[in-house]
């Protein structure tokens, strides 16, 4: 019999939040392209900007999808699906899973994430959790966006000349999330999710190979930038930052083939 | 402001609401459709039951986040991504490499446009990639990124490197105010490791603002020429 997860009524609904996401997508796209050219951008500098960013996602995305079917064996295919194209992401999807689940814990029912799940009413369950768990940002947003915007207008704006002091917030703002990132990189442990009752790591913790593709991928960039700068590579601009995050990827399969595991897999704080 | 800017903007704000009141519905039409579909009906305790232990956590995330990363994106890209999700993963990385590249100025409208043209089309590549791999490469999945695949190493390390070289340019570019926050995010997790990002990446945010404004007043940013601060003439405007 064919699991209620993965039938066509499912993969319908799927269909209906993607045509959605692509047509709201595509209609901002138009929209910002045409009064781009109205504030003077170039059509080259906008295409700049769509192939950079495809590329740079590219990679991510496909991250992405794994963790779909990281969710695929409780949640079949589908669900996990629609759940990573509207706001989602793993660690969410997997706490709600498992909050939805719990719920259900009187004994009758398996409930623990990570097994298959063959009860409608608790796959319901599920996606009830995990849809009003990720929604509050949708209401607080056409509500609240248009004021937060102005209040940061006023701050970044209040500077006398040529609005240094704005750049500087704007500047410090990035900065602050890169931040984030590399510490993780150079510091953090690896993420964890609960399945089947205990803490299991996803990916790996700052150790060996975060530190290498972090430097990987700085130094591909920083040579690269200076590449173009020299010779005028204006045309190849776009594809700097994504060849040095590939770099970096390449250099970690590269560093698992060449170095032994226990240096190469070699984790600073591993979970125990 | 001018008139354009200002009509463009307000469009910005009616639009994305009604884009973001639509997306309420499409989601919400997921659980309803199931529960008809299958004529499957948890019980509200049930549902409540599992939403206490999420809400606290998800939805003071989300506050948090808006507060954070809305700036961040501009306008449109904020209507966008909120909807599509993965923001700081994906959609600011490419929101500030575009910027970056064409060298629009913060708070501009054509910084405005780049952000959104960023973001659309990396929304639109990533549920491209996610349809074509779940119809098509689901089967193969495991060669590409299962535990003994030859690729395996490379997707555990996609964010070292998308952040390596994204930080590559941007940090060298502004290092004066780059080592407080980096220093802040690795004496943090010294603490305590398993910190997620959500929480991390306000906390560098907040240490980056504070360090650039004492920098900026003391002048180290300027040349030693010490600048008027800037909130001391907000609150003589007001």
């Amino acid at each position: 019999m064919q699991d209620f997860k993965e039938s066509g009524f499912m993969y319908g609904l799927a269909a209906m939040v993607i045509v959605f996401v692509l047509a709201q997508s595509l209609f901002f796209l138009i929209r910002a392209w045409k009064h781009g050219k109205e504030v003077g951008l170039t059509t080259s500098d906008m295409k700049k900007a769509v192939t950079s960013s495809a590329l740079f996602t590219i990679a991510p995305a496909i991250a992405i999808f794994a963790t779909v079917v990281t969710l695929a064996s409780t949640l079949g295919i589908v669900l996990p699906w629609i759940r990573l194209t509207v706001v989602g992401n793993l660690q969410y999807e997997v706490t709600a899973a498992q909050a939805a689940l719990e719920s259900f814990q009187d004994g009758s029912s398996i409930a623990v994430f990570g097994q298959n799940i063959t009860d409608p009413k608790i796959f319901a369950a599920v996606s009830w959790v995990m849809t009003i768990g990720v929604i509050f940002s949708l209401l607080l947003i056409p509500i609240f966006l248009k004021k937060i915007q102005s209040k940061v207008g006023q701050v970044t704006n209040n500077s006398s000349g040529d609005n240094k002091f704005g750049d500087i917030i704007s500047a410090a703002t990035f900065i602050g999330l890169i931040s984030a990132f590399i510490g993780n990189a150079i510091a953090g442990k690896a993420s964890t999710i609960k399945q089947e009752g205990k803490l299991t790591p996803v990916g790996m913790g700052a150790g060996v190979m975060s530190v290498t593709v972090l430097i990987t991928s700085v130094i591909v960039v920083v040579v690269l930038q200076a590449l173009c700068k020299k010779f005028k590579w204006e045309k190849f601009e776009p594809f700097v930052m994504p060849i040095g995050m590939f770099a970096g990827m390449g250099m970690a399969v590269l560093m698992h083939y060449v170095l032994p595991e226990s240096i190469s897999t070699f984790e600073w704080r591993p979970i125990a | 402001m001018n008139k354009t800017k200002r009509n463009y903007m307000d469009a910005t704000h009616t639009w994305g609401r009604i884009f973001m009141v639509t997306a309420i519905c499409v989601l919400v039409a997921v659980p309803v459709a199931i529960c008809i579909k299958f004529d499957a009906w948890p019980t509200f305790n049930q549902v409540f039951k599992g939403l206490l232990k999420v809400i606290p956590i998800f939805w003071t995330s989300a506050v948090l986040e808006i507060i954070v990363y809305a700036p961040m994106l501009g306008t449109g890209a904020t209507y966008l991504s909120f909807v599509t999700g993965n923001i700081t993963n994906l959609k600011l990385p490419c929101v500030l490499n575009s910027r970056e590249l064409a060298k629009t100025k913060p708070g501009t409208e054509a910084d405005e446009v780049i952000s959104t043209i960023a973001t659309a089309t990396s929304s639109i590549v990533t549920t491209v990639i996610l349809a074509v791999g779940v119809l098509a490469l689901t089967p193969v999945l495991p060669a590409l990124t299962g535990e003994d695949s030859a690729l395996k190493p490379a997707f555990d390390q996609v964010l070292p490197a998308l952040f390596g070289a994204l930080g590559a340019g941007y940090l060298a570019k502004h290092w004066r105010i780059s080592f407080v926050p980096v220093i802040a995010a690795v004496i943090v997790l010294m603490f305590d490791g398993s910190l997620g990002t959500g929480t991390l990446i306000p906390i560098c945010v907040v240490v980056s603002i504070l360090a650039a404004y004492l920098m900026y007043i003391s002048g180290f940013l300027t040349g030693g020429v010490k600048p008027e601060n800037p909130l001391k003439g907000m609150k003589k405007k007001k």
